[in-house]
C-alpha cells in the first residue's frame, strides 16, 4: 500500500498552503554518502511531480567524508543540510548529540510510521520516546558462503549453521581436505558471536542502562571462539576489504563471509563478480539474528527546510513504490525497510548470483526476527578497545579475561565524568 | 655558484650520472602514472596489471569531469590560495621588515609566537577553528579557509632573516637622511630586494593552500564553494565513481602548483638556505 | 625619531592581529578543550568540564603509547634516509649538473606537490601483494614476496618509503640551496688541498652544511611527529595490530570517529610537548663538537 496517500491528508493540514505558494522556487539540500545519493536519484522523477519549484541540492561525499563533515557541521549556524543520510556506525552518537529534529512532535507525528517498517530498523532510530530517523535501507546479518569448497570437503550447509561448535568443526574438516579457510580474519568470528548474540534492548558493547558490558560472558565465549580460529588456523589473517582480501573470496581460498545482505551487491559488482554460481546465503549459526549495518535519513536540528525535508524524506523512505525500486536498481540492491515493500514478489526472485537461491526471503525472515540492539555513541570507542583487546588475545598470548577486563576499564575510565 | 669543476676518477662521474638519472625518474613515475591514469578510462586503471602507456580517453575522462563542478571548484581553489598566498606575504614581509630592522619591546615574544604557530598540527585546531568561525559567522564563506593561510610562522622567519642579512643597515640610514619615511624604506628598499625570499614562500604557501583538504571540507560545505581537492574527493566518493575522470582532475589540479614552482625556481637560488633559519 | 619608534608596532600589527584571531584563539580552544568532555557533533553547548580526565584516559591508554612508538620509529625510519639520500643527491646536482641544477630543483619538488590522491592510487598498485610491481619485481630476482601492506612490520617500511619518496625532493632542494651559498673560495682550496671526492665532502663540505642539517631534520621531526597523509593512505584503518597507527592518525580517529573531543585535545597537547622535547635534544645535540672536520 502506498504509505504516500495515507499520509496526504495529515500533511495537508499543515502544509499544503505553505507547499504550494511559499516554496515556489526552492533548493533542498540532500547530504548523503554512496549509494544512497542512486536512492536519492531515483526518487527524483517522483518529487518533480509533486514539487516543479523545489530543486534537490544533492551533496554527496564519500562514507569518511561525509560523516567527517557532519560532525562540524550539524551544530553550525549556517550551511546546514535539510536532509541527511547517515549510516547506522554513527547514528548512535548523532542521535545522543540532539543535533536531530524529534520527530514525533507535531507536525511529523512520525510515531504513526512505525508499523510500517521493519521492528528493529525502526527502533534504532529511536531513544526512549523520541524518534531522530527514518530507516534508508537494512542490512539483516547473513553468512555468505562457497558452495562448491564446502562440496569439495564434504559439508552442507546445516554444518555451518547448527551450532557455533558445529561451524568450528566444519572449518577443521574443510581446512583438512582442502586446505581452505573458514574465514578470513579471527575478528570476523568475534564480530559475528558478537553481534549475532545481542539480544532486545541491548547494545553490542553497552548493557541496557549503557554501561560498558565487555567482560560479559558473550564477550569471553567470542573471544574464545576467535582464539581457536587462530590457534587451528581456521582464518586466513588477512584484513577485509583489502587487495587480498578480495583474492581469496574470488579464489575460494576463504569459504565464508559473514556479513550484512548488503554484501551480496558488493560481491557480484566488484568484491568477486567471476564467482557467480558459487556463493549461497545461508542463517546466522545457531538460529541467531542479528542487525549488520543499514542507512538512515534525518533532518538536522537546524535545518532551514523542515517541511519539505519531512515530505522528501517519506517520499524516500516510506514510499513502498521508491524504496521497491531502490531494491530492484542492479546498482543499489537497497534491502527496504518498509514491510509493504518487503511484501513483493520480488522477494521469491531467484539469484542467478546465488545459484538460483531466494535469498531475499531468507533475509526478509532474518530481518522480521531481528532484535532491536541498542546504538550507542560510545560504540566506536567500545569496538576500538575490543579490537585491541582481541589483537593482544591473538598476537601475545594474553590472558581472555585480563585483556577484557582492561578494556572494560579503558572504556569505563574514558565514560566517567 | 654551481658546477664545481671534478676530477674524480672516471667511475665515479659515471656513477654520479647514474644516480641522478635512477632518482629522476622515480621522482618522476609516480607523475607518469597519473599521466597514464588519466587517460584510461575506470575499468582499465584497475586491470591488473596496471596500464604502463598512456590511453586514448583523456578527452572522454575531460568530458564527465566538465558534468561535475570540477571548474568552478578550480576557480575557487584559485581564488582561496591567490588571496591567501598574497596576504601571507604582505604580512610576512611586513612583520619580517619589523623584526629586522628595528629594536623594541616584545620582540622576542613575536619570534616566539612565530615559531609556534609553525610547530602546531595543522588538523589539531581544525575543530576549535571551526567552532571560532562558526561564532564569526564565516561559515560556507571563503575568508574561513584563506584567513588562516595568512599567518604564516615560517614566512616571517624567512623575511626577517633575508632582510636581516641582505638589507645593510647603513643603507636604511642613508635612505632616511635623503628623507624616506619608514613606510618608503620598506616599499622603496626592502621589498625590491626580497624578491627570491618572496616567490620562495609564495611557492611554499601557494602549494599548501593548494592541498589542504580538511579545512575547506569543514568550512566551505556547499558544493558550490567546493575547493578542488574536495571536488575530486566528492567525485572519487559518489556511487560509480570515475576513476579516469577522477585522475584526469588531479593531473588538471596539479598544473597551477607546477606553474607557480617553475617561475619562483628562477627566484630561489640562495634563499631557503645559507641566510637561512638557524639563528633564533 | 618618533617615526622608528612606533613604526615596528605598525608593521607588525597585522600578523599579531591575524595571529590573535587564526592561531592563538584555535589554539587557545584545542587548550581548553583538553580539559571537556563531549562531542564535536553538538557543538560548543555539548561539552562538560573534565578536570584532568583526558589526560589520565591518554596515559593510561595502551594505543596511545603504541601510536607515540610507531610515530618515533616512522619518524626514524623516513627520516634518516632522506636525509642520506638528499645530501646525495644535492652534492651530486651541485657538483654534475651545473646549469641544469635549476630543472632538477623543479624534478625533486614534484613528489611533494602531487595530490595525495594520485598518490595514493600509484602506491597502492606498487605494494599490491599479487599483482604489485615491487612483488613483481622480487619475484622476478627469485626472491620471495612481501606482504608490504598487511604484514605488521612491513607496513612501517611501505610507508616509511612513501615518506622519503614524497620528502627527498624536498630536502634536496634545502641542500642544494645550501650548497650553493657556500663560498667557492673554501672549495677551491680543498681542491688544492688535494683534497677530492668523499674526502672533500665530508670535511669541507659537511661542516658547512651542519645549520642546514639542523634545520633540515628539525623540519623532519616536525613532520615525522605529525605523519598522518601517508599512514592514512595506506593503513587508513591503523594497519594489522595497530602497528601502523600514527599518534596523528589516533588523534583524528578520537575526534572524528569516536567523538571524544577531549581525548584527542589532550593526546595532541602531549603530542606537542613530546615534539617540542625532540627539537630541543637535537639542537643540543647538533650543538655539541660532534662534527668531523675543523672550523
Amino acid at each position: 500500500m502506498n504509505t504516500q496517500h495515507r499520509l496526504r491528508p495529515v500533511l495537508a493540514a499543515c502544509t499544503f498552503f505553505l507547499l504550494s505558494a511559499v516554496h515556489a522556487g526552492q533548493v533542498l539540500t540532500v547530504a548523503v554518502f554512496p549509494k544512497l545519493d542512486e536512492a536519492v536519484k531515483l526518487a527524483l522523477p517522483a518529487w518533480q511531480k509533486l514539487h516543479p519549484d523545489v530543486r534537490i541540492n544533492l551533496a554527496t561525499l564519500g562514507y569518511a567524508d561525509h560523516h567527517n563533515r557532519l560532525v562540524t557541521q550539524l551544530a553550525g549556524k549556517s550551511g546546514v543540510p535539510d536532509l541527511v543520510g547517515i549510516e547506522a556506525n554513527y547514528l548512535g552518537r548523532f542521535k545522543a548529540a540532539g543535533v536531530l529534529t524529534d520527530l514525533t512532535a507535531p507536525p511529523y507525528l512520525a510515531a504513526r510510521l512505525r508499523p510500517l517498517f521493519v521492528h528493529y530498523a525502526f527502533e534504532q532510530a529511536t531513544t526512549g520516546k523520541a524518534i531522530y530517523a527514518l530507516p534508508a535501507d537494512i542490512g539483516p546479518g547473513t553468512l555468505f558462503y562457497r558452495k562448491d569448497v564446502l562440496d569439495r570437503a564434504g559439508l552442507r550447509e546445516a554444518d555451518l549453521t547448527t551450532s557455533w561448535e558445529g561451524m568450528l568443526a566444519a572449518g577443521r574438516k574443510l581446512k583438512a581436505a582442502t586446505g581452505q579457510y573458514l574465514l578470513a580474519n579471527a575478528h570476523d568470528m568475534k564480530n559475528l558471536y558478537l553481534r549475532a548474540n545481542t539480544a532486545e534492548g541491548e547494545g553490542i558493547y553497552f548493557d541496557h542502562n549503557g554501561r560498558p558490558a565487555v567482560t560479559s560472558a558473550r564477550f569471553i565465549k567470542a573471544f574464545e571462539l576467535a582464539r581457536t580460529v587462530r590457534k587451528e588456523g581456521l582464518d586466513a589473517r588477512v584484513t577485509p576489504w583489502t587487495n587480498e582480501w578480495t583474492a581469496m573470496l574470488r579464489s575460494g581460498k576463504v569459504a565464508t563471509v559473514p556479513s550484512g545482505s548488503w554484501f551480496a551487491g558488493q560481491l557480484e559488482s566488484w568484491a568477486a563478480p567471476n564467482t557467480g554460481g558459487q556463493w549461497r546465503a545461508a542463517p546466522l549459526p545457531a538460529q541467531r539474528n542479528a542487525a549488520w549495518g543499514g542507512s538512515f535519513y534525518a533532518i538536522p536540528a537546524q535545518a532551514a527546510n523542515k517541511q519539505l525535508a519531512w515530505e522528501f524524506m517519506q517520499l524516500l523512505s516510506a514510499d513502498s513504490k521508491i524504496q521497491l525500486a531502490a531494491w530492484q536498481a542492479p546498482a543499489l540492491q537497497a534491502f527496504p525497510a518498509l514491510n509493504s515493500a518487503m511484501q513483493d514478489a520480488y522477494v521469491d526472485a531467484p539469484m542467478p548470483f546465488f545459484g538460483g537461491q531466494p535469498a531475499r526471503k531468507l533475509w526478509r525472515n532474518a530481518a522480521q526476527a531481528t532484535p532491536a540492539t541498542r546504538l550507542d555513541r560510545n560504540d566506536p570507542l567500545a569496538e576500538e578497545q575490543v579490537n585491541a583487546a582481541l589483537d593482544a588475545v591473538l598476537f601475545n598470548d594474553k590472558d581472555i579475561r585480563a585483556a577484557l577486563a582492561d578494556a572494560q576499564k579503558q572504556i569505563e575510565l574514558r565514560l566517567r565524568q | 655558484m654551481a658546477g664545481q669543476a671534478l676530477n674524480g676518477p672516471r667511475w665515479q662521474h659515471w656513477l654520479a650520472r647514474l644516480w641522478l638519472v635512477a632518482a629522476g625518474m622515480l621522482m618522476l613515475l609516480p607523475f607518469w602514472y597519473l599521466l597514464v591514469f588519466a587517460s584510461h578510462d575506470s575499468a582499465s586503471i584497475f586491470n591488473l596489471p596496471p596500464p604502463m602507456l598512456p590511453g586514448r580517453q583523456f578527452a572522454n575522462n575531460i568530458a564527465t569531469l566538465s558534468a561535475t563542478p570540477f571548474w568552478s571548484a578550480l576557480g575557487n581553489s584559485l581564488y582561496v590560495t591567490c588571496v591567501g598566498t598574497v596576504l601571507s606575504l604582505a604580512v610576512s614581509a611586513l612583520t619580517g621588515f619589523a623584526l629586522a630592522v628595528y629594536r623594541f619591546a616584545g620582540q622576542r615574544m613575536l619570534v616566539a609566537l612565530a615559531l609556534l604557530a609553525m610547530l602546531l598540527p595543522p588538523f589539531m585546531t581544525v575543530l576549535p577553528y571551526f567552532f571560532w568561525v562558526n561564532q564569526l559567522g564565516w561559515v560556507d564563506q571563503f575568508r574561513a579557509a584563506y584567513m588562516p593561510a595568512a599567518v604564516s610562522g615560517m614566512g616571517v622567519l624567512l623575511m626577517r632573516q633575508h632582510i636581516a642579512q641582505g638589507i645593510p643597515q647603513a643603507l636604511l640610514d642613508a635612505a632616511r637622511i635623503d628623507g624616506c619615511n619608514e613606510w618608503q624604506l620598506f616599499v622603496r628598499i626592502a621589498l625590491p630586494l626580497c624578491k627570491p625570499a618572496l616567490a620562495t614562500l609564495a611557492v611554499i604557501c601557494f602549494i599548501a593552500t593548494w592541498n589542504s583538504f580538511l579545512l575547506p571540507l569543514v568550512v566551505l560545505p556547499s558544493p558550490e564553494h567546493y575547493t578542488v581537492h574536495v571536488a575530486l574527493r566528492a567525485m572519487q566518493g559518489a556511487s560509480g565513481g570515475d576513476w579516469g575522470g577522477v585522475m584526469a582532475g588531479a593531473l588538471l589540479a596539479i598544473v597551477p602548483t607546477l606553474i607557480v614552482l617553475a617561475l619562483a625556481t628562477r627566484q630561489w637560488r640562495s634563499v631557503l638556505a645559507g641566510n637561512g633559519m638557524h639563528e633564533h | 625619531m618618533s617615526g622608528t619608534r612606533w613604526a615596528p608596532y605598525l608593521f607588525a600589527a597585522p600578523f599579531f592581529v591575524l595571529f590573535l584571531l587564526f592561531v592563538a584563539v584555535p589554539f587557545a580552544g584545542s587548550l581548553w578543550l583538553a580539559f571537556q568532555h563531549g562531542d564535536a557533533v553538538a557543538g560548543l553547548a555539548g561539552l562538560r568540564p573534565a578536570g584532568w580526565q583526558n589526560f589520565r584516559f591518554a596515559w593510561h591508554d595502551p594505543l596511545f603509547w603504541a601510536s607515540l612508538a610507531n610515530t618515533l620509529v616512522l619518524t626514524l625510519l623516513a627520516g634518516i634516509p632522506q636525509h642520506v639520500l638528499a645530501l646525495a643527491l644535492a652534492w651530486a646536482i651541485y657538483t654534475r649538473l651545473g646549469r641544469l641544477s635549476g630543472l632538477a630543483g623543479f624534478v625533486c619538488m614534484l613528489p611533494y606537490v602531487t595530490s595525495s590522491i594520485a598518490i595514493a592510487l600509484v602506491f597502492m598498485t606498487l605494494f599490491s601483494n599479487e599483482f604489485g610491481l615491487l612483488n613483481q619485481m622480487l619475484a622476478r630476482l627469485g626472491l620471495g614476496t612481501v606482504d608490504w601492506l598487511h604484514d605488521a612490520h612491513w607496513i612501517k617500511f611501505s610507508i616509511a618509503l612513501l615518506v622519503i619518496w614524497r620528502y627527498t625532493g624536498w630536502n634536496t632542494v634545502l641542500y642544494l640551496t645550501a650548497l650553493q651559498n657556500l663560498p667557492p673560495h673554501l672549495l677551491d682550496a680543498a681542491t688544492l688541498d688535494g683534497a677530492t671526492g668523499w674526502r672533500r665532502f665530508r670535511s669541507v663540505v659537511l661542516p658547512q652544511l651542519r645549520p642546514m642539517l639542523l634545520l633540515g631534520g628539525t623540519l623532519t621531526l616536525i613532520g615525522g611527529c605529525q605523519l598522518f597523509d601517508e599512514a592514512f593512505i595506506l593503513a587508513p584503518d591503523g594497519g594489522t595490530t595497530q602497528s601502523a597507527l600514527t599518534t596523528s592518525l589516533y588523534i583524528y580517529r578520537l575526534a572524528f570517529i569516536n567523538g571524544d573531543m577531549g581525548s584527542a585535545a589532550a593526546m595532541a597537547w602531549l603530542l606537542l610537548v613530546s615534539t617540542v622535547t625532540l627539537i630541543v635534544a637535537l639542537n643540543l645535540l647538533g650543538k655539541e663538537r660532534a662534527w668531523p672536520g675543523r672550523h
